[in-house]
């Protein structure tokens, strides 16, 4: 994830209608914003779809972000709420519980031992998804995550401990016994 | 295992590339590029609050004074030092939580939360300063109080609405909780200085229903769609 006063000055810039900060601003968020949807969505189709849809929102309220705060709690949180909208919307139609349904405890595991993402966080709620995500793919903070999720700190400590937990009894029981 | 072997896990997981087809990240920036031109950002969030805090109660002492101040005449010292600060204390924080609700990824904790603890507090001073729980005339002069404070929140809703329209971006609901309560608080405000009747059970009910109407008008109305 690129450092933050660096994504700051590229916001800025972006503000002030350059285009190249634009599109390197889209060239190098959309893949963590990609992930956040897919880990939520399952669908390639989906996250395609809110991706495009994130970054037009952020296009029309780009004026709301203030110089000198951080990009990304700003950023998700717009993610977030596009992500929470389209949930509604759909009712999902392709439903997490579906996959955790037909998920096997080892399905997280490749030949290599390596972990598929997608498929180790699929066995967690979505608050606690979503918050180690933030914290361990997109690179967040403990305190930017609580303002892009709006919740306390504590709040976040305490779904990422109970992620933690769970996580632990997954990789365990499909013999990750580090 | 322990937290360090599940945070190299999620790591190593994080670091396999993610690609995102180059044809939609085109498709995005060329839709960026049609509109794209320079914007101005939103004035800093202690403006803004400051602003709000000004307007709500310009709005309130305004309101009060055009119908008379005899509420305020009748109160002590005390009753004066106390009340009146604690009104202004609750108008900066919900001025406060309005600017956060704008703007998306700010400090912010519930405001549906901090709307009730705000009541709590102010049903707590009414029973501190008013003793008298007689009943007298409670719905017909109850009544006239209450429209006179929906129609304070009213202009002071509208001016809130103006200062913040730019904002608004994320949750719109809970923006309008924000924006009614504060507009609510302009209400109480010009109860308190204006109605000189100061039954207990008036004033808990009454004035203090302001604030939860208006706080309720304000989210009903950011859920309207937009046209």
């Amino acid at each position: 994830m690129p450092p933050d006063a660096d994504l700051e000055s590229l916001m800025v810039r972006y503000q002030q209608g350059d285009l190249s900060a634009a599109s390197e601003l889209i060239t190098r968020l959309s893949p963590a914003l990609h992930r956040f949807f897919m880990i939520q969505f399952v669908s390639r189709r989906y996250a395609d779809d809110l991706l495009q849809e994130t970054w037009l929102r952020i296009h029309q309220v780009r004026h709301t972000y203030r110089p000198g705060e951080p990009v990304l709690p700003w950023l998700y949180a717009i993610a977030r709420h596009i992500r929470v909208d389209q949930y509604r919307k759909t009712r999902r139609v392709e439903t997490r519980e579906q996959q955790v349904e037909r998920l096997p405890e080892t399905a997280a595991f490749d030949r290599a031992g390596g972990v598929d993402l997608n498929a180790l966080l699929a066995g967690l709620p979505e608050s606690q998804r979503e918050v180690i995500l933030m914290l361990k793919v997109s690179g967040l903070s403990l305190e930017q995550v609580a303002r892009a999720t709006k919740s306390s700190v504590g709040s976040v400590k305490q779904k990422a401990h109970r992620a933690y937990d769970k996580l632990r009894e997954l990789l365990v029981g499909a013999g990750f016994n580090k | 295992m322990k937290d360090l072997n599940i945070d190299e896990i999620l790591e190593r997981a994080a670091q396999a590339r993610h690609p995102v087809d180059p044809a939609l990240l085109a498709r995005v920036s060329t839709s960026i590029a049609a509109s794209l031109r320079p914007v101005r950002p939103l004035a800093s969030a202690s403006t803004l609050a400051w602003v709000l805090l000004a307007l709500t109660t310009a709005i309130a002492v305004v309101s009060a004074l055009a119908l008379g101040p005899l509420g305020i005449q009748k109160l002590s010292g005390a009753e004066i030092g106390t009340i009146f600060p604690v009104l202004g204390i609750f108008t900066w924080l919900a001025a406060q939580v309005c600017v956060a609700e704008m703007t998306p990824g700010s400090v912010i904790s519930n405001p549906a939360m901090r709307l009730l603890t705000l009541l709590v507090i102010w049903l707590a001073v009414d029973a501190i300063f008013f003793h008298d729980y007689g009943m007298n005339l409670f719905l017909p002069q109850g009544i006239p109080c209450l429209r006179a404070g929906l129609i304070v929140a009213m202009p002071t809703g509208i001016a809130a609405w103006l200062v913040l329209r730019r904002g608004f971006a994320v949750d719109r609901s809970a923006a309008g909780l924000s924006a009614g309560t504060l507009a609510g608080l302009a209400g109480l405000i010009m109860l308190e200085i204006h109605c000189p009747n100061f039954h207990a059970m008036h004033v808990m009910v009454w004035h203090t229903a302001v604030v939860p109407l208006s706080a309720l008008a304000g989210f009903i109305v950011a859920r309207i769609p937009k046209a």
